[in-house]
């Protein structure tokens, strides 16, 4: 059991949760793919495990944040549709609830086909995700 | 005395070619003006996302060439497909996105250079590939994937 008393294993059937601050990161469909494309620094993608909850989301957020920035909305998928993608989703605390969406692909000799993959991926994740206005 | 509503020949054939320049005007002020708007959209998403961490994690800013690239790609657009949809990513990159429905979309990523990472999903079809762009023609590849995406109509959902 981790410190946030979330299991160590995030659960197929878990929902998880990237918080969005930009309002180009979706639209009035879906959020779009770059809303779910890796950070090349950490080569993973940071998320809270908090499900489509508003208040809890916004609470996360408060704890987590610097406050630079506003959080407008916030992309929610299953992590069993994650693993579908091609990619694992796993448990990094603290802070509580936080994990990442890491196992993206990295070709060191071409980053453009890299970017094309990651894209994909991002594509398939962001098309099963629910959008949630905050 | 009256006076005479005839019109010459020559008359006539002015009077034509001066409403074709005058639609051909308005046209291209039109489209001018549409992708004159995209662009100042993109930039303005430029300025928003000029330092890092705009993303609230670790974004690198966007990089002013991959704006300067993505504004050719927009000028370069044929006039037939409709203007995409723009989001920063975390590497400093440009997304073009052209998103019909949930199921339906092309994403083009723009750098700093002319190889350019795209992916679609189409139904349970899917896949990915590069292009290069030599900022003045979109490689057909491109057109071509932008198009069968958009073939069964595109209801535009940009939010802007």
């Amino acid at each position: 059991m981790l410190p946030s008393g979330l299991p160590n294993i995030v659960g197929d059937d878990e929902e998880i949760t990237r918080f969005l601050t930009q309002s180009s990161h979706y639209n009035s469909a879906m959020p779009k793919p770059a809303a779910f494309m890796p950070d090349p620094k950490s080569r993973n993608k940071s998320v809270f495990r908090c499900g489509a909850d508003p208040e809890r989301i916004r609470e996360l957020w408060e704890k987590t944040t610097n406050f630079q920035q506003t959080l407008k909305a916030a992309a929610v998928c299953k992590t069993a549709e994650v693993r579908n993608a091609g990619v694992d989703v796993i448990a990094s605390e603290p802070p509580d609830a936080h994990a990442n969406i890491e196992g993206w692909p990295w070709l060191v000799n071409d980053p453009e086909l890299q970017k094309a993959k990651q894209k994909e991926i991002a594509a398939v994740i962001a098309q099963k995700s629910a959008l949630v206005m905050l | 005395m009256r006076g005479s509503s005839a019109v010459s020949p020559e008359a006539q054939t002015v009077r034509f070619a001066v409403s074709a320049v005058v639609e051909r005007a308005e046209r291209s002020q039109a489209l001018f003006g549409d992708k004159a708007a995209a662009i100042s959209q993109l930039q303005a998403m430029a300025i928003e996302c000029a330092e890092p961490g705009w993303d609230g994690d670790e974004a690198s800013a966007i990089n002013p060439l991959a704006v300067f690239v993505a504004e050719n790609f927009v000028r370069a657009l044929p006039n037939f497909i409709p203007l995409p949809e723009f989001a920063p990513e975390p590497d400093g990159s440009i997304s073009l996105d052209w998103i019909p429905s949930r199921h339906r979309l092309f994403s083009i990523s723009i750098g700093t250079n002319n190889r350019l990472a795209y992916a679609w999903l189409d139904g349970a079809d899917k896949g990915h590939a590069v292009a290069r762009f030599d900022g003045d023609r979109i490689p057909q590849r491109v057109v071509e994937g932008i198009t069968s995406i958009l073939s069964h109509g595109y209801a535009s959902v940009r939010t802007a």
